[in-house]
C-alpha cells in the first residue's frame, strides 16, 4: 500500500531526472530529444520503483512479520512476489504521467506519440518486463537482510547501461551485450518507438521475450533461494 | 501413529562471528527432540526463552529446515512435502508482528484468504464466521495500527483459521496480553479443540498449559527433560510443600545458606513489586522456622506454605536441566 509520501516523491523526482536529462543533453533546441529524454525518464522511474520501492517492501514484510507467513501459504512465492513487483513497476506509469506533464509545464516539452495503439501496448510490455526483472533480484531479497541496500545498489548501473542516463553510444562496446538482456533497454526503446517512429513491434517482442526469460529464471531462483532461506533462518530479522 | 510425530530432532543455526574473517559460530537450538502428538489433542510445548520452542515449531511448519532428525505432521515430511502440508496447517505466533498495520482487519483477512488458498465462494461466509468467533465484529473496517494488542492476537487467530487447518501451531499466543484478552484467547483455544482440531501450543506460562493441555512436553536447553499429562509432572515434585517467603533485599550467600539447609530441594526467587518472593520446595512445612531462622536480620513479609502446582514442577525441571 503506498502512502500519500510516495505520491507526493513522485511528484518530485520527475522534475530532477528530467533536469539532468534536459541538462546533460543539451537537448533545449530539439523537441523530440526533450520527448525521448521525458520517455527515458519515466523509465528509470519505473526500475526505481521496482528495485527500491519493492525491494524496500520486501523489507518491511521481514520486520512486519508478513514475509514467513506468505512462505508458510500454500499459493507458491512467486504468485505472492510478482505482483508487489509488476504493481511497483506500474506505479511508475504515474511517474510517466507526471513527468510528460511537469516536460510540458517547466520544459515546453511537447507530447508527441506517433503510434497509441503500440504506445498502449509498449506501456504495459515494458511495466511486465521491468517487474519480472525486479522478481529475480527479488529471489536473492529473501535470502539477505540487507535487501533494501542490495536495491539501491543496483538502481544507477541499470540506468547506465540500458542507455537512460546517456546514450550507449558513449558506453564502451562491452556494454552493449548486458544491455540486450536488460528489460529497460527494451521497454524503453519499445515506448521511444511508440511515440516517436521506429520497429516498435519488434521492441515489444523483445520485452515479451525477455519478460518470459526472467520468469523462468525467477522460478527457478526463488526455489533456491527459499530452501536457503529455510536451511539459514533468514526469513525474520531476528 | 500421531497426527505430529517428532523424533531425535536437531538443529544447530550457524553465524558468521565476522563480515570479514571465516569464523563461523554455532548454536545447537535443538539437541533431539521427540515427542508425539495425537489427533485432536491439544499439547503443550514448556520452557524458558531460547528452550527451543519456536525453532521446534518452525520446522513442523516449514519454516525452517532440521539440521537430522525426522518430523511428520499429518504424515508428510516438513522438509521435503511443505507444499503439501501447507494448505493443512495453521500458523500462529504471539507479539505484534505478522499484519499488515495500515490495512484493515477485513482487508488482512481477505488477502490471507487469498494467499492461504481460500475458494472465492466460501471467502466471504469464512471471513464473517471468524470474526464472529474473534469478536472482531463491528471493528474489521479499521486499520490494524489502531488495535489494541489483543485485538491484534484475536485477527491473528482468525488469520490462521481461515483456510480451515486440520493442525493449529500456537506459539507463545497469549503473550503480552492482558488478563482478560489472555482468558478469552484460551477459550478460543480449547473451543479449537472441541472442534476436533489438533493443536500444538508453545508458551512458558504454567497455569496456561495446566488448564488447557492433555499432555505437555517440558523443553530446555534444546532437549525434552519431562513429558506427560500435566497431573503426572506435578505428581513428581507431589511429595514436597512450598514456601513462599516474602522478603526484602536478600543476598546471594542468604540465598546460599538455605539452599545448604537438609530437606530443601531447590531455592528460587522472583521479584513481585518491590518484594523479593523466595520459593523454597521442601521436603515438608516444619522446615519453615530453620529457613526463617536462616534470615534472621531480613525484614519478612508474608509466609504461605502450600502443595506444588505446575509451575514448580517445571521450574524444578528446567533447574535439574
Amino acid at each position: 500500500m503506498r502512502s500519500g509520501f510516495d505520491i507526493s516523491a513522485m511528484l518530485v523526482w520527475p522534475i530532477i531526472l528530467a533536469s539532468i536529462a534536459f541538462y546533460l543533453l543539451g537537448a533545449k533546441e530539439s523537441p523530440r530529444l526533450l520527448f525521448a529524454a521525458a520517455l527515458g525518464t519515466a523509465v528509470m522511474m519505473m526500475w526505481a520503483q521496482v528495485i527500491v520501492g519493492a525491494g524496500g517492501s520486501l523489507d518491511n514484510q521481514r520486520v512486519f512479520g508478513t514475509l514467513e507467513l506468505l512462505v508458510a501459504a500454500p499459493v507458491p512465492l512467486v504468485s505472492t512476489i510478482a505482483p508487489i513487483m509488476i504493481g511497483s513497476g506500474a506505479f511508475g506509469v504515474y511517474g510517466l504521467v507526471v513527468t510528460l506533464v511537469w516536460g510540458r509545464l517547466l520544459f515546453g516539452i511537447p507530447v508527441m506519440i506517433e503510434n497509441w495503439p503500440a504506445f498502449l501496448v509498449a506501456l504495459p510490455s515494458c511495466v511486465v518486463a521491468i517487474g519480472l526483472l525486479g522478481l529475480i533480484a527479488a529471489a536473492t531479497f529473501i535470502l539477505y537482510r540487507s535487501a533494501f541496500a542490495l536495491g539501491i545498489s543496483m538502481q544507477y548501473p541499470v540506468w547506465i547501461v540500458t542507455g537512460l542516463l546517456f546514450p550507449l553510444s558513449l558506453l564502451p562496446a562491452w556494454v552493449g551485450p548486458i544491455s540486450w538482456v536488460l528489460a529497460p533497454t527494451w521497454g524503453f526503446r519499445a515506448i521511444r518507438e511508440a511515440a516517436l517512429g521506429g520497429p516498435v513491434w519488434s521492441s515489444i517482442g523483445m520485452c515479451a521475450v525477455v519478460s518470459v526469460a526472467y520468469l523462468a529464471i525467477s522460478l527457478v531462483c526463488l526455489a533456491y533461494f527459499e530452501r536457503l532461506a529455510r536451511d539459514r533462518a533468514s526469513f525474520r530479522l531476528a | 501413529m500421531g497426527v505430529i510425530e517428532v523424533e531425535d530432532l536437531r538443529r544447530v543455526y550457524r553465524s558468521r562471528t565476522s563480515t570479514f574473517k571465516r569464523g563461523m559460530k554455532e548454536v545447537e537450538a535443538l539437541r533431539g527432540v521427540s515427542f508425539s502428538v495425537e489427533a485432536g489433542e491439544l499439547f503443550g510445548l514448556l520452557g524458558p526463552n531460547g528452550a527451543g520452542k519456536t525453532t521446534t515449531i518452525k520446522i513442523l511448519t516449514t519454516l525452517l529446515l532440521p539440521t537430522s532428525g525426522k518430523a511428520r505432521v499429518l504424515g508428510l515430511d516438513p522438509a521435503t512435502q511443505h507444499r503439501e502440508l501447507r494448505s493443512r496447517i495453521g500458523y500462529v505466533f504471539g507479539g505484534d508482528r505478522g499484519l499488515y498495520d495500515r490495512l484493515s482487519g477485513l482487508d488482512n483477512l481477505r488477502f490471507f484468504a487469498d494467499v492461504y488458498k481460500v475458494p472465492i465462494r466460501e471467502k466471504h461466509r469464512r471471513i464473517e464466521e471468524l470474526l464472529d468467533m474473534v469478536g472482531l465484529r463491528g471493528r474489521e473496517r479499521e486499520r490494524v495500527e489502531t488495535y489494541s494488542r489483543g485485538m491484534r492476537q484475536r485477527l491473528h487467530i482468525a488469520r490462521g483459521l481461515l483456510h480451515d487447518p486440520e493442525v493449529i501451531f500456537f506459539d507463545e499466543p497469549t503473550i503480552g496480553l492482558d488478563p482478560v484478552g489472555a482468558r478469552e484467547l484460551r477459550e478460543t483455544v480449547a473451543s479449537l479443540r472441541q472442534a476436533g482440531k489438533t493443536i500444538l501450543l508453545t508458551t512458558h506460562y504454567m497455569f496456561e498449559a495446566d488448564e488447557l493441555c492433555q499432555r505437555v512436553a517440558v523443553i530446555a536447553g534444546g532437549e525434552i527433560v519431562a513429558h506427560g499429562k500435566p497431573s503426572e509432572l506435578k505428581a513428581a515434585v507431589a511429595d514436597r510443600t512450598v514456601i513462599e517467603i516474602e522478603t526484602y533485599g536478600v543476598d546471594e550467600q542468604t540465598l546460599g545458606r538455605l539452599r545448604g539447609l537438609e530437606g530443601v530441594t531447590s531455592v528460587s526467587t522472583e521479584t513481585i513489586d518491590q518484594a523479593q518472593v523466595i520459593l523454597v520446595q521442601a521436603a515438608d512445612a516444619s522446615l519453615v522456622q530453620p529457613l526463617l531462622g536462616l534470615l534472621d536480620g531480613t525484614t519478612i513479609g508474608k509466609v504461605v506454605s502450600r502443595e506444588p502446582t505446575l509451575e514448580d514442577a517445571y521450574v524444578e525441571l528446567v533447574r535439574e536441566a
